[in-house]
């Protein structure tokens, strides 16, 4: 850890001597790439003491149970990469708290955190996590796991979550797509207002989830965070019982039926007799 | 394996078989006569290759760029539990606000087995009419076609509660100031009305799935997304007479060789190993009935169209009727000349010489 904080500085000094430079020279693109690479350091390199501090109170191994905020749980890359890729879905999934697909949090995570990334990806991360698993559970503090469809627990295509949340919230049933984009645009109407000045890349972010919830918003300019979390909050309670009562119910069976792992990452049905050749996923 | 399937799959060879999809079938319908076509789709056989190996590669095929437009904003309208698909249909259909439910159809448990899918698009849409469900992504339905089933994906069925079920269409040609080229519109209504037969095939009701299906487009040139309805009454008319027609497949197989097969003989690489002109022949002994739509619909149209040279159904069915009777443009045209017509032909021979004396005079060639 020590090590990766001091290439992390290393990084910070060389990235500001060529803003510097850039800057002296008049080369407006390459300085703010740079600026950018400098602003992603410095908050690398936040999240690295923030972990080394954890590691001193806490020894390693142990779950902990819902921490959001920068964290850097896989202890093993300790280098080159500033957050791993994990982290920053992490980062993305926190703020949405409910199950979502690569693009909406490669789209968030460019919105809030300025840094984007690409979606294939993030796909292969949850066959990633699902094997370090596998090989060790219950060795990071979290996992990015699956969500699970409600009638056969299995995952549901490309929904992505994050271990530590409970099975509730974690499986999905046929009202659940609904209610988690109901919940996003709440949680990112929340967190455009809870930051300061204005924000380009999370307004339109926001705006594109208001096109989509009745009397959310009116005209393209019209971005009023308040007016969406309620329209959004309205359509919810309409939602809310039918969709919590099939969670609920899939979750006791989850939990009863499945194993650590599938709890994770789902079962898949196997094909049965004669229709061999079909396609058994990657597990 | 009956009788039927082992002689389909002799015909087909070693290669896999290509099942029918909606555009196939939609395909079918443009020339139900034709046995050539016939044969082929019902054993699956590669037509693409088939026509490529044999020296008249096919012109059309959809391109990458397209295939990759068409699934972005597919992918676009679906995203988020489909919600900008869900705010168009709660517009056109007056979608109640609890109706948000989406069943996601791709697999089964992880599985997609298209046997599997099918059982349980079945088991989710006869549950629809009782109790809970919109929006079905991608169900399974199949279609019985020249009695054999082709499996069909439309990329959405919406239901409304205590009403029918509509077949959705996601296309990526935009509808520009209310208009969309009107050949585009017409493919996507004949693919539309096969998923609506194979859906009321599937629930065992007419009346269940309505004869408007919804068409969703990007508007203008931008990527957001329209909806417009599409009355496909007459193209169910049109596909149910169609494949009524469509030579019963045994009938077919029955005035063939049982030697006959249009095997590629794969080699190692999956490169075919037959010699063209063998192959070829295997086709030709085929009937086919080309008309110029074959260019738009069918891979073999090239082959089809050297083979029919000097045809009057070269020329197309309007041709052909008028000529009544001639197969080939050289006779009409020596009738029109002033050759001697046979006992049966008078009365046609009669109109070429006049049609030709006015083409002269129309031409000053007197």
């Amino acid at each position: 850890m020590a090590d990766l904080i001091q290439t992390l500085e290393r990084r910070i000094d060389r990235l500001r001597v060529a803003v510097r430079e850039a800057v002296l020279a008049g080369d407006g693109t390459r300085a703010k790439t740079l600026r950018a690479e400098l602003r992603e350091a410095d908050q690398a390199w936040e999240a690295a003491l923030a972990e080394a501090e954890l590691n001193r109170t806490e020894p390693p191994g142990l779950s902990r149970e819902s921490q959001v905020g920068p964290d850097a749980g896989d202890g093993s890359s300790t280098q080159s990469s500033l957050l791993p890729l994990r982290e920053q879905v992490y980062e993305a999934l926190s703020l949405l708290q409910v199950p979502a697909a690569p693009r909406l949090i490669a789209t968030v995570h460019e919105a809030f955190f300025a840094t984007a990334f690409s979606t294939t990806r993030v796909t292969s991360l949850r066959r990633d996590e699902e094997r370090s698993f596998r090989a060790a559970p219950f060795t990071r503090p979290y996992y990015i796991c699956s969500a699970l469809i409600a009638d056969f627990l299995s995952p549901a295509r490309a929904l992505l979550a994050v271990s530590t949340w409970p099975m509730e919230s974690r499986v999905i049933g046929s009202l659940s797509p609904r209610v988690d984009f109901l919940t996003a645009a709440i949680r990112v109407a929340e967190a455009v207002e809870r930051i300061p000045g204005p924000m380009p890349a999370a307004r339109r972010l926001l705006w594109r989830f208001a096109a989509s919830i009745p009397g959310a918003a009116h005209s393209s300019g019209d971005v009023h965070p308040p007016t969406i979390r309620s329209a959004a909050e309205a359509e919810l309670t309409v939602h809310a019982d039918a969709d919590s009562r099939t969670r609920r119910e899939a979750a006791e069976r989850a939990r009863r039926q499945l194993s650590d792992v599938e709890q994770l990452f789902g079962i898949r049905l196997k094909p049965a007799g004669r229709a061999a050749g079909a396609v058994d996923g990657d597990a | 394996m009956s009788p039927t399937e082992a002689r389909l799959a002799r015909l087909r060879g070693r290669t896999p078989p290509r099942r029918h999809d909606a555009r196939t079938v939609a395909a079918l319908t443009v020339n139900p006569a034709c046995a050539r076509r016939a044969l082929m789709d019902a054993a699956g056989v590669d037509k693409q290759q088939l026509a490529a190996h044999t020296g008249y590669p096919a012109p059309f095929g959809q391109s990458q760029f397209a295939i990759t437009r068409g699934n972005a904003f597919e992918a676009q309208v679906k995203d988020n539990g489909a919600a900008q698909l869900l705010t168009l249909l709660r517009e056109i259909l007056g979608l109640d606000i609890t109706e948000a439910h989406y069943t996601d159809l791709n697999e089964v448990g992880g599985n997609q087995d298209s046997e599997l899918r099918h059982v349980y698009t079945k088991q989710r849409l006869t549950a629809a009419v009782m109790g809970t469900g919109t929006m079905f992504d991608h169900p399974l339905l199949r279609l019985d076609v020249a009695g054999r089933y082709a499996y069909l994906e439309p990329d959405l069925i919406a239901f409304r509660h205590r009403g029918t079920f509509h077949i959705v269409e996601i296309k990526s040609f935009a509808i520009v100031d209310e208009q969309a080229d009107p050949a585009k519109v017409a493919a996507t209504a004949v693919q539309s009305a096969v998923y609506v037969l194979a859906l009321r095939d599937l629930l065992g009701r007419e009346d269940a799935v309505h004869h408007e299906t919804i068409l969703v487009c990007p508007k203008d040139f931008s990527n957001h997304p329209v909806v417009a309805k599409v009355d496909v009454r007459r193209q169910l008319g049109v596909l149910r007479r169609q494949l009524t027609r469509i030579e019963r497949i045994d009938e077919l197989l029955a005035l063939h060789s049982d030697e006959l097969t249009f095997d590629l003989d794969p080699g190692e690489d999956q490169r075919p190993r037959r010699p063209p002109e063998e192959l070829a022949n295997a086709v030709r002994t085929v009937n086919a009935s080309y008309t110029p739509e074959c260019l738009s619909a069918c891979e073999l149209c090239y082959l089809c169209r050297d083979e029919a040279q000097g045809t009057s159904g070269a020329l197309g069915k309007m041709v052909r009727a008028d000529l009544g009777g001639i197969e080939f443009t050289r006779q009409a045209l020596d009738l029109a000349r002033g050759a001697s017509p046979g006992p049966d032909r008078e009365e046609v021979a009669g109109l070429l010489v006049e049609a030709a004396r006015l083409r002269q005079e129309i031409l000053g060639e007197t």
